[in-house]
């Protein structure tokens, strides 16, 4: 402070040159701290954008995901049972919306289903997407960009369709809303692998390869009429069926009624004819008492343990005792009946006598190896366990053997029946196509080509003099056989002989066995007063019709000449 | 011969200026086209999916079925019966033995030079 007020004169040494040096070196430092800010602002804000991330998802969900698409589903001959169609999807970006009254009112010109309320919430705010409505028509679509309102947009969405409407609803299931397979082969597609495709990005927008099923759409269609022809004709609450390639083990035909249609899945849980969740596959997933076509399987037990022969005589004159319960025949010819006519009169006393000569242990061992007491492996998801004792006391091993007492599916019924007529060899059932030479692979030998040949007698046998004469009388020529099962169904806590449950278990063509087949029908009435109300004249002829139509479809020709049947029969009884 | 440089340098520039700009829009124009490409094989591709959709449907046996059961009596359709099958081996053999008089009158007419089917059609 004293220096500055004593007013010391400042003496300048520097020539004028290093003062001009001195200035530009000032200068040059100048500009090089204002590059550095300039760059360092550049570099900053690069660094800024990189860092951002953009907020890509559509209300939590990927933008990649809702366009997720699924393959096509194509039937054996390559005609499309699903397919993916593009549809525009109307969404808005609230923040750029201007006028939402405007908005609100043109939009309800056009979609007029759109609660107003609910609409104008919507619209209002600052966010980024909302959903206004999913799944619209490439008309709508023009319709609402005539309307020129800022913030709206499409996204365009994979939609599921199923062209052949309700006739395959329960082998194809449905998807949601997000194209996830929620039954069905879809659901089942979606847990084997497609879910994992989706995710890592495979398949997304792109077309990808078909899925050929090993249903045939035409045997389908026969099989979904002549059961919908069944419900009318015989007043039944419910039918179903399915059928199956012996060989391969490929279903070609699946059918449930009611059902559901698979572009409208909500109607699934529609009430029909009043009753809740009657919808349900009952081909996998319900299980039944399936009467007489169980005595199928006790012959086929019985006969391949050798202990019964087909030559064998059985005391059928007075019923079976059980403590107070006698079991008694339903067509009792009350005498001495040979193996064949037990099966050909369906005697529930012969029947009995058969297995408890087999022994009721065997006849549950019997039981396990084809099966019976587990869920079939199938692709399909809707399943259920079927009902069978571990261990059976007498009178449960009686009742058994004629089919009552245990519950399976009919999906069980089908792979046994084909397993008896395809020389012994089981294989599991699937939805997919399959070669006979990878069938082979899976084959699993359960009773003896011998057994099989005589069970193949048997069925042929039961339709030309048995009960099984309905059904012949219609697929005459085709060498069908089979057996019927009429079961009492449980009311409240007794069976109930005026309600009843239809079953017709059968195999064709019998000289070469390529298809079996069950159908079941719920409830029959009698069609007139001259027919009867046993299987035989619903369940039967429901398979004799069936037969009829797609047999000739299967590349099998009819043939008359009584050779073939003559040849079937085996050489002890000849 | 600094001077000349600069000029060389400036005009270099200058090409070099004009250049990079036509390329960035050019760029830019190939850019748009293809969205508006993709813009197009997208609809186009939708469309597609709704034709196919279309085709599969009207494909189906559950759609032909219903035109069937309404010609049904106009055109007589009855599902095909199972005498209405036959076989190779069911037809009658060929009825009578080949006319050799009339084959040998046709070959002897040829060895003359005479051609019968030349005949008729040159007096058509």
């Amino acid at each position: 402070m004293a220096i500055i007020t004593e007013g010391a004169e400042t003496i300048s040494l520097d020539g004028g040159r290093k003062a001009r040096g001195n200035l530009t070196k000032a200068r040059i430092r100048w500009v090089i701290v204002a590059l550095v800010l300039v760059f360092g602002t550049v570099g900053g804000r690069l660094i800024q954008l990189g860092a951002t991330v953009t907020d890509s998802t559509i209300e939590g969900i990927e933008r990649d995901v809702i366009t997720a698409s699924r393959p096509p589903v194509l039937d054996r001959n390559g005609l499309e049972m699903a397919v993916d169609i593009r549809v525009p999807s109307l969404f808005a970006e609230p923040r750029r919306i201007i006028d939402v009254e405007e908005a609100v009112q043109k939009l309800r010109t056009v979609l007029p289903d759109l609660n107003e309320d609910w609409l104008r919430k919507r619209l209002t705010g600052d966010k980024g997407f909302v959903w206004v409505k999913r799944e619209l028509t490439p008309a709508i679509e023009e319709k609402i960009f005539q309307l020129g309102i800022p913030g709206l947009d499409f996204v365009t969405e994979s939609k599921r369709f199923y062209p052949s409407g309700q006739e395959a609803s329960h082998i194809l299931g449905s998807v949601n809303i997000d194209n996830q397979g929620t039954m069905g082969i879809e659901k089942h597609m979606d847990d084997d692998s497609l879910a994992l495709l989706q995710s890592i990005g495979l398949a997304r927008g792109n077309e990808m390869t078909p899925v050929n099923l090993a249903i045939d759409l035409r045997v389908q269609h026969v099989m979904y009429e002549t059961l919908q022809d069944a419900l009318v004709r015989y007043k039944a609450i419910a039918a179903a069926g399915v059928m199956m390639d012996v060989k391969t083990g490929e279903i070609v035909a699946l059918a449930s009624l009611p059902d559901f249609d698979p572009n409208n899945p909500s109607t699934l849980f529609q009430d029909y004819n009043g009753v809740k969740n009657d919808r349900f596959n009952r081909i996998t997933s319900g299980i039944y008492e399936l009467g007489s076509t169980f005595k199928t399987v006790t012959l086929a037990g019985a006969l391949d343990s050798g202990k019964v022969r087909i030559t064998d005589q059985f005391d059928a004159r007075f019923g079976v005792r059980f403590g107070r319960f006698t079991i008694d025949d339903f067509h009792g010819k009350h005498r001495v009946l040979s193996v064949p006519e037990v099966y050909k009169y369906s005697s529930n006393i012969g029947t009995i006598k058969i297995m408890q000569q087999l022994g009721k242990d065997d006849f549950r061992a019997f039981l396990g190896r084809i099966g019976m007491d587990k869920p079939v492996p199938f692709e399909l998801p809707e399943m259920r366990k079927p009902k069978v004792p571990d261990k059976f006391s007498e009178i449960v091993a009686a009742t058994s053997s004629f089919g009552h007492g245990l519950s399976v599916s009919p999906l069980h019924m089908v792979r046994a029946v084909a397993a008896f007529v395809n020389d012994g060899n089981m294989v599991p059932p699937t939805l997919y196509k399959r070669s006979e030479a990878d069938a082979r692979q899976l084959y699993e030998q359960v009773i003896s080509p011998g057994t099989s040949a005589e069970i193949r007698y048997l069925m042929r046998l039961n339709a030309l003099e048995g009960s099984g004469t309905q059904m012949n009388k219609l697929a005459n020529g085709y060498r069908v056989g089979g057996k019927t099962g009429t079961a009492e169904k449980v009311v409240g806590r007794t069976y109930s002989s005026d309600k009843t449950f239809a079953v017709f278990a059968s195999a064709f063509p019998l000289d070469n066995p390529r298809y079996a087949m069950v159908i079941i029908v719920d409830e029959p009435q009698d069609e007139n007063a001259q027919s009867g109300h046993t299987a035989g004249w619903n369940a039967g002829q429901v398979t004799g019709r069936v037969v009829q139509r797609v047999a000739p479809m299967l590349g099998i020709a009819p043939d008359f000449s009584e050779m073939l049947d003559t040849s079937l029969v085996p050489v002890e009884l000849r | 011969m600094i001077k000349m440089l600069n000029a060389v340098m400036v005009c270099t520039s200058l090409v070099g200026l004009v250049g990079v700009y036509a390329l960035k829009y050019s760029v830019e124009d190939i850019a748009s086209a293809k969205v508006a490409l993709e813009r197009k094989i997208d609809r186009q591709e939708g469309d597609l999916s709704l034709l196919k959709a279309d085709w599969s449907y009207l494909n189906q046996p559950a759609h032909v079925a219903p035109i069937v059961a309404r010609h049904q009596e106009a055109l007589a359709l009855v599902p095909t019966a199972q005498d209405q099958f036959g076989r190779m081996d069911n037809l009658p053999m060929r009825p009578a033995a080949p006319d050799t008089a009339a084959l040998d009158a046709l070959l002897s007419s040829l060895d003359a030079g005479i051609d019968p089917i030349e005949q008729l059609i040159e007096a058509n």
